[in-house]
């Protein structure tokens, strides 16, 4: 398989041409906020960005369908744009292919789910994602311990090393193969030097993650924690928002509205929703059966880590970090790992 | 002379002993290295971990609240438990403004007011050190020294502390049962209201800008300790008020409507805009509500037990030019 790389300022008239076909979103700052948009100035340095591209496929606010005068039309399902999103990090790329298996679009794939969501599905289908690897993780970076890493593959077409001077290109799947060979990106073929030195730099980068704490047995453990007091250790600080939710890149709980305006023309929309809000499991009775932030916080806690493994194979986390930095009371997932991972099993729980 | 940390875990430990309270809550170190995080301690041996410093961001007041007390295992102070609870000055005074409004009983608590000199903000330390991830600072000499992977920059104090402490006019609590630390001087006597003299257009683009980075978590009115209703408006669905999508005109909606609901009540603590994952800041039009409020009806929440709050009364000299 050859190796290429492409030189740094040759990426701008790159990312150009690449807007003829495609709509293209790179990571962008604006008054703070780091987050994918079509406009903007790239930032190779900048890390992962405060809000995950899970938005490009999955908006936070979507038209589900609209209707007028009793004409129904889905223009999200009809789109055929073509989408290309450069300077992902591996979290987020990895983040695509576990939401690719929850969406039903990997159906050959062992666990994935039998629905199909057409909205994502028709979003990701032929969409490009140019992964750059991470030579600086953050201290909040914690992938490796999820089977992840700085330069992890998965959920990627083309993964870029930053060289210095120029980046190392490397195709990773079938789209990213075709791509290289018939679009004319202007890639030389990387030299054993270039080669080298991409690998030193990996190395560096994966060195500088704290050591993995391993989770192998984390959903068996949680199989045999939901009635224990630990949950009151761990919630007791959350205030219930959904600050760490919506920024997480594999959260994708959702509510459907119907908005209308008078009664011939409106439209049905899904907008994000959230597990930690106290109303997401509020019963129409006023019954809720996850009163407080404990039961919620156990919630999310199983989800990410005990029911996506059961139902789709794998931890329903990435490590990227966004919680830990987003949270206004800095709760610390991995905090909460090492907590569940030390506890002591009451007699009552030991089976 | 002792270090205020060490005056605070004295009382702290003292409370504690003595029985007078069943739980402390306050401030221990967090994560990363310029946060704290809140702490609740119910035995002895946890009191070293207390801290104060400029990182203590949130305002601790918003755990008193009935729902979020109600929630814990820990029972809530109307069966029994005293809760001692360590507050700056504005925090003091969302606590006096709690009780009040008689969410909170006087009695239930222990008000242990700190010396503040001011919270950091954490977008302009980012803005300052160009988004470089920082591993460690110190402080000296009205400068904070950071230092990154591969940086040491110091910025001045004065430059990366919140807009609202730089303004903020009553930095000692008024109403307390402890205080640790020194009572502050030089503080501000005017309120400092930024959209003052900004033309329609100016703010306009102001609101535009701030409300368009809102992605509707909610972290500022649930950090708030004065948002407390059981059912919050922009939750209800039947009727429903408001949509609860990004679209900007129901976004617009949720913020002012909180800003108004909180009119007289708020006490510019600025947890609200720290809460904020996307930076939206309106504290701006917070003080301008309060600056309003002192203008008309002598008001600042929280400095007295012994008030009504405006807007839960009215007198017949209240200002009406707006419509006689």
């Amino acid at each position: 398989m050859a190796t290429f790389k492409i030189k740094k300022k040759r990426l701008k008239e790159f990312i150009d041409n690449l807007t003829k076909e495609y709509r293209v979103f790179i990571p962008v700052e604006s008054d703070g906020v780091a987050s994918f948009m079509e406009i903007g100035d790239l930032r190779f340095d900048s890390y992962n960005t405060d809000r995950p591209p899970k938005e490009i496929f999955f908006p936070q606010t979507e038209a589900l369908l609209t209707y007028k005068e009793g004409e129904i039309s889905s223009p999200e399902q009809a789109s055929t744009e073509k989408i290309a999103i450069f300077g992902v990090r591996p979290c987020d790329a990895k983040s695509f292919s576990l939401l690719d298996r929850l969406f039903g679009m990997e159906p050959n794939v062992a666990k994935c789910s039998e629905y199909k969501d057409t909205y994502w599905i028709n979003k990701r289908t032929n969409a490009l994602i140019f992964t750059i690897g991470c030579n600086h993780p953050l201290s909040t970076c914690f992938c490796n311990w999820l089977n992840g890493g700085p330069f992890n593959k998965e959920g990627t077409d083309l993964l870029l090393t930053d060289n210095g001077e120029d980046f190392l290109v490397e195709h990773c799947s079938k789209n990213g193969e075709e791509f290289i060979k018939t679009k004319g990106m202007p890639v030389q073929k990387a030299t054993k030097v270039d080669i080298k030195r991409a690998s030193s730099i990996r190395k560096k980068a994966e060195s500088t993650l704290s050591k993995p704490v391993d989770i192998t047995s984390l959903k068996e453990d949680l199989d045999n924690l939901w009635d224990n007091p630990v949950w009151d250790e761990i919630a007791y600080k959350c205030l219930s928002c959904a600050a760490c939710s919506y920024l997480c890149p594999t959260c994708y709980c959702f509510d459907i509205q119907d908005e209308r305006a008078g009664n011939a023309r409106g439209k049905r929309i899904r907008i994000w929703d959230s597990c930690m809000f106290s109303l997401f499991t509020k019963e129409a009775s006023g019954h809720n059966p996850r009163p407080s932030s404990k039961e919620r916080m156990r919630q999310r806690i199983m989800h990410k880590f005990n029911y996506f493994v059961e139902n789709l194979g794998e931890f329903g986390c990435v490590g990227c970090g966004r919680c830990i930095r987003s949270c206004p009371v800095n709760v610390d997932i991995r905090e909460i790992i090492n907590t569940i991972k030390n506890v002591k099993l009451t007699v009552s729980n030991e089976k | 002379m002792q270090s205020l940390e060490n005056e605070l875990k004295e009382c702290a430990r003292k409370l504690l002993t003595e029985k007078k309270v069943d739980l402390i809550i306050g401030y221990k170190k967090g994560a990363l290295p310029l946060r704290s995080t809140p702490c609740f301690i119910r035995e002895e041996k946890d009191v070293d971990s207390l801290i104060f410093d400029f990182t203590c961001s949130n305002n601790l007041a918003t755990y008193l609240q009935k729902s979020k007390l109600a929630e814990h295992r820990t029972p809530n102070t109307e069966n029994h438990g005293k809760i001692g609870i360590i507050a700056k000055a504005c925090d003091a005074r969302a606590i006096v403004q709690l009780i009040v409004e008689k969410q909170v009983k006087k009695e239930d608590i222990t008000l242990i007011g700190i010396a503040c000199t001011g919270i950091l903000d954490l977008k302009k330390v980012s803005d300052g050190l160009d988004g470089k991830e920082i591993l460690n600072y110190k402080l000296q000499n009205g400068e904070v020294l950071f230092q990154g992977k591969d940086f040491k920059k110091p910025l001045k104090l004065s430059d990366i502390l919140c807009d609202v402490c730089k303004t903020c006019l009553n930095p000692d609590p008024s109403v307390y049962d402890s205080f640790i630390g020194e009572p502050i001087s030089g503080a501000k006597t005017e309120i400092v209201d930024k959209l003052e003299g900004l033309s329609p257009d100016e703010r306009w683009e102001y609101f535009e800008r701030e409300i368009s980075k809102c992605i509707r978590c909610y972290a500022c009115r649930n950090a708030c300790p004065l948002c407390y209703c059981e059912e919050c408006v922009v939750d209800r669905t039947n009727p429903q008020w408001f949509g609860k999508s990004t679209e900007f005109s129901d976004t617009f909606t949720f913020h002012i409507t909180r800003m108004l609901d909180t009119a007289g009540r708020c006490v510019g603590c600025g947890a609200c805009i720290r809460a904020c994952p996307t930076h939206v800041d309106l504290a701006p039009l917070g003080i301008k509500i309060e600056k309003e409020i002192k203008e008309r009806f002598g008001y600042t929440a929280g400095l007295s037990l012994d008030v009504i709050p405006p807007m839960a009364t009215f007198d017949e000299d209240d200002k009406q030019e707006f419509i006689m």
